[in-house]
């Protein structure tokens, strides 16, 4: 066993934007820190929609408007919800953007550039295989094959599919029926040029961000969605993955997960924007679809804090989904407990657990707990499936009709009454989506 | 012993697209990493060194962000690495470089000590010329010898194997040498993190531009080198699922092979035409 | 290397993945025992991996590949036998993404 002459006071493990931030405040706080990735260099294993809002950034990294790569500012969302044969489609345009596209790998690079800038101990290429601990369970240091690296504190920053807590006994093994996670599979198709912009009537610069409920997802909780990137479209899925599984016990489920993504790709209403495209790279991420039920019983023990999508701090709504500024902002929050804690004589669990506090505080555990209705929605298979036929089968009703247009009433019963649901337990349910939303 | 590990970084050109409408190759975005047959005679010299002492150089002549791969080989274990970095070395042929990496190896000789053996791999993913070696030797005036599997220093001399198809030939080389090593005849150790971190607190690392070589312009680079590359033609590529399978038995092994052939169609075709009745 | 394809046609998994830069290590990192496999009754694996790992043989068993996998944690959150022995690849290996 090799045990490394180095001592660190901060070793991060995982170099997404959580670990990153968590690496670069702490450095800026004076520390000595290790960050160790598992990928080639930063941001290589990463993968997600395509869309990040900005405010909490500015925070966290400062410059990031100017610097990071970017792509395009979002000016327009699209919902659309797709039937057999049929779509409708909701857009909103809007002229101040909150949030941008990038590629998650480039971004990533970005921000593990700055932590380096800062002093920060960037190593790449290193699998980390678990948290080493003392006889009274006190996180020390890390381990990878046969060597030991030593910190006064370890930040786990591994991301949804968190391995060493599960290792280290901390949350119970993933398991899908259980947890509340997601699998997201994506295409990434490259377009000719200047097509994105006269195909989706973008000026130069701007974005889109369009999901799709209905039939894509068969049924299973979850939905698709549409990205725009300088000279690519991200095109991808985000089922359930407990209902997924329940869906192939069920034989509704017949085709992979890939078809799904495919079945949008090929779509006769959306295949038409990414004509002569090409596919320049396919993948799939875990995600988390519920981040309170997700959270370990603490986010910070005798040695070791916890961030980012491990402490299951991604915010799901459903229609959009923030996980890079959330995760970001909790590294840094991290890295401020991890001063005070140092202030107040140590890292043990009692001081580090400022950052929990610091946590329930903040603006991302009071979005986790306002939207924590979201929850049901997810898990409710109804939504997906006869809500989005009734919803199509209205505008169906009120506009598909050769002689006689019936009243918006008559089109909204008469599709209610095909799509099998009672009306009264019905309008309830919506009430209860449209609240939650 | 000091070896030096000449390690060439290389597009993966497992990634590289071709373009038939444009005749071009796509490889945007496509990382290099460290030639493959390469990491295996990084792992050969460091066989070497950890059971006789001394040290591995890994040397290689390659545009800035061949850093990274130096990084992934003294991540592996070697000692130091050395980049070899000017414009004036770009488009190199293989005689080029091999000029190069041999002054190189005699300015190691000279500022930090003598140097007993270079070790390179069989041949590169980008090319398969596998000249480097031989070239390399003919420059020193070293012996060569390729294909090798097993090294073994006995009386300040090489007790060589190599391996081939049909026999093992055992040679005694003179020090110091030149050897390529047998590609597959070991699997590269893992990326270790206490070597990453030495790589990364230490930066056993040094830079020569030609600078430092001081060699003749009409030597090296584009220059330097007599090869034209005439046409490169693309094979297209039938997509393959590998499948690992651990049989039981040999007979359980066959077994597997033959279903798993029935199963795909033009495969099972084929068989059936071969062995006709029998089927 | 593969050819660049602008058609609008399904895509097999493998011409999905041969989009994709791998660095696939010589060992594998997910170790399945497919005798387990044996008494799974609805294997979801088969659909459920994205990169199309798992297959079935022509009769019923489960074929294990590693090498296109991205390395996404699915199948070892949905195996209801504890059949699959699951971690990283080691020194940067596996799938390199770029453009996500
Ligand atoms: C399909 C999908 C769509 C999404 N869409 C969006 C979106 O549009 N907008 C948005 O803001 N968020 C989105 N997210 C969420 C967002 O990607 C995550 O919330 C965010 O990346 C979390 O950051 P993190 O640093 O906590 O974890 P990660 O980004 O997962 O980073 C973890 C890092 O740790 C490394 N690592 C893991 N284990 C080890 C180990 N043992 N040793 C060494 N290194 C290790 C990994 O390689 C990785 O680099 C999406 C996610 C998915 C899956
Ligand atoms: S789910 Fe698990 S047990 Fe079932 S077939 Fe797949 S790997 Fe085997
Ligand atoms: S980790 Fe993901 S891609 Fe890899 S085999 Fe499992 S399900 Fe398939």
């Amino acid at each position: 066993m090799g045990s490394i002459p180095t001592r660190f006071d901060v070793i991060v493990v995982g170099a997404g934007p959580a670990g990153a931030a968590a690496a670069y405040h702490a450095a800026k706080r004076g520390f000595k820190v290790l960050l160790v990735e598992r990928g080639r260099g930063a941001g290589s294993k990463e993968l997600y929609g395509g869309r990040i809002y900005v405010g909490p950034l500015r925070d966290v990294w400062p410059g990031i408007e100017k610097e990071a790569p970017i792509h395009r500012w979002v000016v327009e969302e699209r919902l659309s919800i797709i039937g057999d044969g049929e779509v409708a489609t909701l857009s909103y345009r809007y002229s101040n953007p909150v949030s941008f596209t990038a590629y998650l790998p480039d971004l990533t690079r970005w921000m593990v550039s700055k932590a380096e800038e800062e002093g920060v101990v960037f190593v790449d290429e290193v699998r980390v295989d678990s948290l080493v601990r003392d006889g009274e369970g006190r996180v020390i240091g890390i381990r990878s094959g046969p060597d030991v690296a030593y910190a006064s504190v370890v930040v786990d920053a591994e991301g949804a599919n968190r391995l060493l807590l599960e290792r280290a006994g901390i949350v119970d093994a993933l398991d899908a029926k259980r947890a509340p996670i997601a699998l997201g599979v994506k295409e990434v198709l490259k377009l000719p040029k200047g097509a994105i912009e006269d195909r989706l009537g973008l000026s130069d610069g701007e974005g889109l961000s369009w999901l799709i409920a209905g039939t894509v997802t068969k049924g299973i909780p979850g939905g698709g969605f549409i990205y725009t990137f300088k000279d690519t479209i991200a095109v991808g899925v985000v089922v359930h993955l407990g209902h997924s599984v329940n869906a192939v016990e069920a034989g509704v489920l017949k085709e992979s997960v890939k078809d799904l993504v495919e079945s949008i790709r090929l779509h006769p209403y959306f295949k038409r924007l990414w004509r002569d495209s090409d596919i320049v790279e396919y993948g799939a991420h875990l995600t988390v679809e519920c981040g309170l039920d997700y959270m370990p019983p603490h986010l910070a023990y005798d040695g070791l804090v916890i961030v980012g999508d491990a402490a299951g701090l991604l915010l799901n709504l459903g229609y959009t989904v923030r996980g890079v500024d959330l995760a970001s902002y909790s590294g840094m929050l991290a890295a401020e407990a991890i001063a005070k804690a140092h202030d107040l004589g140590g890292m043990n669990a009692e001081n580090l657990r400022v950052y929990e506090n610091m946590v329930k505080e903040s603006f991302i555990y009071k979005e986790l707990v306002r939207h924590r209705g979201i929850c049901w929605l997810t898990k409710e298979r109804r939504f997906f499936t006869s809500y989005a036929n009734i919803l199509l089968g209205i505008l169906s009703n009120l506009y598909v009709q050769e002689f006689k247009h019936p009243t918006v009433f008559e089109a909204v019963k008469a599709s209610i009454r095909s799509g099998g649901e009672a009306l009264l337990p019905l309008i309830g349910r919506i009430l209860k989506v449209v609240r939650e939303l | 012993m000091r070896v030096v590990v000449g390690i060439k970084w290389v597009p993966n050109t497992q990634a590289v697209r071709f373009d038939p409408r444009t005749g071009t190759l796509l490889r945007e975005g496509v990382p290099s990493i460290v030639n493959p047959h390469d990491l295996v005679a990084v792992e050969f010299a460091l066989e070497l060194r950890d059971k006789y002492g001394g040290e591995v150089i890994a040397i290689t002549m390659a545009p800035p962000s061949a850093l990274k791969g130096l990084e992934h080989v003294i991540g592996m274990g070697v000692d130091r690495g050395i980049l070899i970095t000017d414009r004036v070395f770009a488009g190199a042929d293989t005689l080029a470089t091999s000029y190069v990496i041999a002054h190189a190896i005699r300015k190691i000789e000279r500022e930090i000590g003598h140097v007993d053996l270079a070790v390179f791999g069989q041949e590169t993913i980008d090319s398969s010329t596998a000249h480097i070696g031989a070239q390399t030797a003919s420059w020193l005036g070293w012996p060569y010898l390729y294909y090798v599997t097993k090294a073994e220093p006995v009386d300040g001399k090489l007790i060589v194997e190599r391996t081939l198809e049909d026999r093992v030939e055992v040679y005694e080389l003179e020090l110091p040498a030149v050897v390529a090593v047998a590609m597959r005849s070991r699997k590269p150790r893992p990326v270790r993190l206490a070597n990453k971190i030495r790589a990364k607190l230490e930066k056993p690392l040094i830079i020569w531009s030609n600078k430092e070589l001081g060699l003749d312009p009409r030597c090296v680079g584009l220059r330097g080198s007599p090869t034209v590359v005439a046409k490169i033609t693309f094979t297209p590529e039938v997509p393959r699922k590998k499948k690992i399978y651990r049989p039981r038995s040999g007979d359980d092994a066959a077994h597997w092979i033959l279903k798993s052939l029935l199963a795909d169609e033009k495969a099972s075709k084929i068989l059936r035409r071969i062995l006709g009745g029998e089927m | 290397m593969s050819i660049s394809d602008k058609s609008e046609r399904a895509l097999s998994i493998d011409e999905l993945l041969q989009r994709n830069v791998y660095d696939v290590d010589d060992e594998p990192h997910i170790i399945v025992d497919t005798e387990k496999c044996l008494k799974c009754r609805v294997k979801p694996c088969t659909l459920l991996c994205p990169a199309g790992c798992y297959t079935l043989s022509p009769d019923g068993e489960i074929l294990f590949s590693y090498e296109g996998c991205v390395e996404c944690g699915t199948c070892r959150s949905i195996c209801p036998m504890d059949a699959i022995t699951w971690n990283y690849p080691r020194s940067g290996r596996g799938i390199y993404y770029r453009f996500t």
